[in-house]
């Protein structure tokens, strides 16, 4: 494994699966990643240079919020939880995404 | 994303926040990252890989995690305004390091901004702003001057105008406010302050028909007069002082923003038109017209009125008048007719100003240009370290630009002082003068200019320095990798500044020369040791002849005994005081016609001694004597200039001239040598085609009354500040009423009278030094930098066995290549720019040869000593140590 090439992603979509993962609770880096590859069957890779700079991204807006914990293995760990704005963010996203999602669909069907 | 409109605050908020606590987050990211490899590497390990080889595949597989961790501080900082910080700490620094190149960049800039910053304060004020009147655009001046008729005249007539006059400003005795003072009052057709569309502060401004005799009896103060005399008594409305003795009503006070026809005028009275008074109506003083444009009449329709107009006035005269008296006549806009004079000279100005800019900003174009080609190892390294490309730009874009700040705000001060500097070079009686100040939109055009000229010579360095071959600079890390293009433009760029240089520097010279010539200039009389004070009772007092020449009389007796004092004279004027005594005159021999209209002379009246104590040459026939006293046969002495005018090689002793209107002819009974009496550079305006003097006690103006003011001229033989205290208590004595002048070396006023041009000149020649100047930094800068670019093949002819002279005649006919080509294009500019110089030059050519050669002399010598000390530490090269550093 690892060679094999993840598919590009398109932009913004990543803040939009952080979050939807984020919805079942609170979640470090780590299992965000490691969550995204199981449930997409390890289609979607994502590259922790970019994961990071995400949350990064999350957090300056308000949408997840960061706090420290112990982890499974007993180290200290940032967890990430899904606050009321990343909700309602997470719903207006989803809404557009299936919009566009389905335009494209549209224009692939055409006769 | 969220339609919340203070989510950017919130987010902004949160960035200071983070910002604030940025080495807490950057930990806790580090240790994140830690965390996250840690399990990555389990992981690895638990698919059967060794620790070794599971670790170096977490790494790998993590990717560039330095990129990730500065993308997330990026986002925790205002990351532009940083950037824009550093770059500008970085600059600060650069010019801290090297402070002579910094003090020469912002000197320069400093003052071309300074100077630009004056020089658009005053042509804004004076040329470019409107003047303060109601619909300014639509006030026009009908060129020509006219007699008070044509005022009715034009009015009745016009169809596209309505028409006004105000007069230049005459010199008014005002009394009957504490001690009497001369003033300068302007008289207006009644209309003339609706024309103009100005309202009076206070009071009220004349009314229909005040104009005519009978009703005129009333003045309109300026503001300035108002303060100075009357203290700023709004009460002062409804007095009555008297102006030349007559008894007027102030009955209005004019805002401090009025000042038409000019700053100098102090009150203003009502023009009288009465056709009954005929030497005033017909053939007085002729007066300027103004008028604003009706409704829907274009400036052009009225352009084609005035000469038909004209024609037809011309008609009505009841005496002949010339075929082409005022054939030029045109309507202008107002605006420029108030600025005629000086918009010349302000542009000339302008122009110069903007040359001295030019070459600043060359300068530091150049210098930056070294610079750049100096720090191309320190940017080659900087680029290597992954600086990019638009990076270093914008850093050496943010020095420039810092620099021309620098220069900019050091220019705005220069320039307040500049300002006051230009301000004296005009006459003081520039509307709207005193008002010019540095103001807002000036400081930005100003700042403006800075960034502009920051830019321009920023971005030229900046695409040099980061065209950098890479590899081979920090190779050999020596500068001799530039592209030719860049050092072929700071050579362009140096000859353009010692050509615009050559321009300056011919412009001053011709103006100095102009100076010399002028000061050089026999004036027709000795000024030296005599000391003048103006004496001015009111026409009123003169109604009976002998009282005034009594006045004098016992003047001139009191004066002759002060002790210190020697000869005494009076005269009507002194030359060159600003005075334009003319009368129009009958001469014998040269009958009136409408093509030999009547003739006007310069016209002096004076005591008996005045043409000797002036040492005035007498050329002809006998000087004037006690004797030629008021019941005696009527005699003049004319100067060689009418003389010749009237009776070329003919001996005019005997001959005969009388004024305009006066029964009796005087007889002519000496000719005297010409004097300057208009201004040092023209003996008399080109109207007036000589001057006569007549005996004081026979003398008359033009209303045929007997001159009252008079100047008392005094040659001092001792104790000049004891001659001049005396004479003036002397002259107060006689009368109270009577004002009294400050007592005036003649030789100051003479001086004074080219004060204006010497003080253009001194700007001009301080323009040139700063070109000169600069332009030496320039060619020092540029032979420097070639010095130091070729050190290596110079070093290496030394060692192949150049000599010392060789050497430096090897670098000095390269900086003088490049000084010639500027000098030669300089040259060209010149001829061509030096014509517009014409008006303010006298008795030298505008392409006078003299002084184009010792200017490219003096550009050449300056040059090669700009040279020479590059030139000299080239021939010290040590050919062994820089052939072993390189």
């Amino acid at each position: 494994m690892g060679r094999t090439d993840a598919p590009e992603l398109l932009p913004g979509t990543l803040d939009l699966l952080i979050l939807r993962t984020l919805v079942s609770g609170q979640m470090h880096g780590y299992g965000i990643a490691q969550r995204l590859r199981q449930v997409s069957d390890d289609v979607l890779q994502v590259g922790e240079s970019s994961l990071y700079p995400a949350l990064q991204r999350l957090l300056l807006n308000g949408w997840v919020k960061a706090e420290w914990g112990a982890s499974e293995n007993n180290r200290r760990a940032r967890y990430y939880t899904l606050t009321a704005a990343g909700r309602r963010q997470l719903a207006s996203e989803r809404a557009e995404f299936a919009r566009v999602v389905g335009a494209i669909e549209k224009v692939l069907n055409m006769a | 994303m969220s339609p919340d409109v203070h989510t950017p605050f919130l987010r902004a908020w949160r960035r200071l926040v983070f910002r604030w606590r940025r080495t807490k987050l950057d930990r806790e990211l580090a240790e994140e990252l830690e965390f996250h490899l840690a399990l990555k590497q389990n992981e690895n390990r638990r698919q059967g890989l060794l620790p070794l080889d599971a670790g170096a595949l977490s790494h790998i597989q993590m990717g560039n995690m330095t990129l990730a961790a500065e993308e997330c501080r990026d986002m925790w900082s205002f990351l532009k305004l940083e950037k824009l910080l550093q770059d500008l700490r970085y600059a600060a620094r650069m010019f801290r390091r090297t402070p002579g190149f910094s003090a020469i960049a912002i000197l320069s800039l400093a003052v071309g901004i300074g100077g630009n910053a004056a020089m658009f304060t005053l042509v804004n004020t004076l040329l470019v702003r409107p003047l303060p009147y109601r619909q300014p655009d639509r006030l026009v001046r009908i060129t020509g001057i006219f007699p008070r008729a044509a005022v009715p005249f034009f009015e009745r007539r016009s169809r596209t105008m309505d028409v006004a006059a105000v007069g230049f400003g005459a010199e008014y005795n005002l009394a009957g406010e504490g001690e009497a003072i001369r003033i300068v009052a302007s008289a207006a057709s009644a209309n003339a302050f609706s024309v103009l569309g100005a309202a009076v502060a206070r009071g009220r401004s004349f009314a229909p028909g005040e104009d005519s005799p009978g009703r005129d009896a009333v003045v309109i103060l300026s503001n300035s007069l108002w303060r100075t005399k009357f203290g700023g008594d709004p009460a002062v409305i409804g007095r009555v002082v008297a102006l030349n003795g007559v008894h007027r009503q102030i009955i209005g006070i004019m805002p401090p923003t009025f000042g038409y026809p000019s700053a100098r005028v102090q009150a203003w009275v009502p023009m009288r038109l009465d056709p009954s008074n005929f030497l005033e109506y017909w053939a007085g003083m002729f007066v300027p017209m103004i008028a604003r444009l009706r409704a829907g009449a274009a400036l052009a329709e009225a352009q084609r009125e005035v000469l038909p107009l004209t024609g037809q006035f011309r008609k009505t005269f009841p005496y002949p008048m010339a075929r082409d008296w005022n054939r030029d006549s045109t309507a202008i806009p107002l605006q420029r007719d108030l600025t005629g004079d000086i918009r010349g000279k302000l542009i000339i100005l302008l122009c110069s100003v903007g040359l001295v800019l030019l070459i600043a900003c060359a300068n530091v174009a150049s210098l930056l240009l070294s610079r750049a080609t100096t720090r191309r190892k320190e940017i080659a390294l900087r680029v290597a370290l992954g600086a990019a490309r638009l990076r270093i730009v914008r850093q050496l874009l943010t020095e420039s630009i810092l620099l021309a700040l620098a220069g900019g705000l050091l220019g705005i001060l220069l320039g307040t002082g500049a300002l006051s500097i230009f301000k004296s070079l005009l006459p003081s009686s520039t509307p709207g003068l005193a008002q010019a100040s540095i103001d807002w939109p000036i400081a930005a055009a100003v700042a403006g200019l800075a960034l502009l000229t920051g830019l321009a010579f920023g971005i030229a360095p900046a695409l040099s320095a980061s065209q950098i071959d890479l590899a081979h600079a920090m190779r050999t890390g020596s500068q001799r990798s530039t592209a030719a293009f860049w050092t072929r433009l700071r050579g362009g760029l140096i000859g353009a500044e010692v050509a615009l240089t050559v321009v300056l520097v011919v412009s001053a010279g011709l103006l100095i020369k102009s100076l010399y010539t002028l000061s050089e200039v026999r004036p027709g009389f000795q000024p030296r040791q005599i000391l003048t004070v103006r004496i001015s009772p009111n026409a009123s007092f003169c109604t009976q002849r002998a009282a005034c020449i009594a006045l004098y009389d016992r003047l001139l007796e009191g004066a002759r005994n002060v002790a210190g004092a020697g000869e005494a004279a009076i005269a009507s004027t002194v030359p060159l005081d600003d005075q334009q005594p003319y009368l129009a005159v009958d001469v014998e021999d040269h009958p009136k016609s409408v093509d030999h209209p009547a003739p006007v002379l310069w016209a002096g009246a004076v005591s008996a001694g005045y043409i000797r104590m002036m040492k005035i040459p007498l050329l002809a026939g006998r000087e004037l004597s006690d004797a030629d006293g008021a019941k005696s046969a009527p005699v003049l002495l004319i100067s060689a200039a009418t003389a010749k005018h009237f009776w070329p090689g003919q001996n005019p002793v005997g001959k005969h001239i009388k004024t305009t209107g006066e029964p009796q002819w005087r007889t002519i009974v000496g000719v005297v040598g010409d004097v300057h009496q208009f201004s040092l550079s023209k003996a008399l305006p080109d109207w007036i085609p000589g001057a006569m003097y007549m005996p004081y006690a026979q003398a008359v103006r033009e209303d045929g009354q007997i001159p009252a003011a008079m100047s008392l001229l005094v040659k001092v033989r001792a104790d000049a500040e004891g001659v001049a205290r005396e004479i003036r208590t002397l002259a107060q004595d006689q009368d109270p009423d009577v004002p009294v002048g400050s007592v005036q070396p003649l030789d100051e006023i003479v001086s004074g009278s080219i004060a204006n041009f010497r003080a253009t000149i001194r700007v001009f020649i301080s323009f040139a030094a700063a070109a000169i100047l600069l332009a030496a930094i320039g060619i020092y800068g540029l032979v420097s930098y070639w010095v130091s670019q070729r050190t290596y093949e110079i070093g290496l002819r030394a060692a192949i066995g150049a000599t010392r002279h060789r050497i430096i005649s090897m670098i000095l006919a390269q900086g003088v290549r490049v000084a010639l080509y500027g000098i030669v294009a300089g040259v060209v500019a010149a001829l061509v720019a030096t014509r517009f110089l014409a008006s303010l030059l006298y008795g030298v050519g505008a392409t006078d040869p003299l002084t184009f050669a010792a200017v490219t002399a003096l550009v050449l010598a300056v040059a090669i000593l700009a040279t020479a000390f590059p030139a000299w530490r080239a021939s010290r090269i040590d050919p062994v140590r820089c052939l072993r550093v390189e």
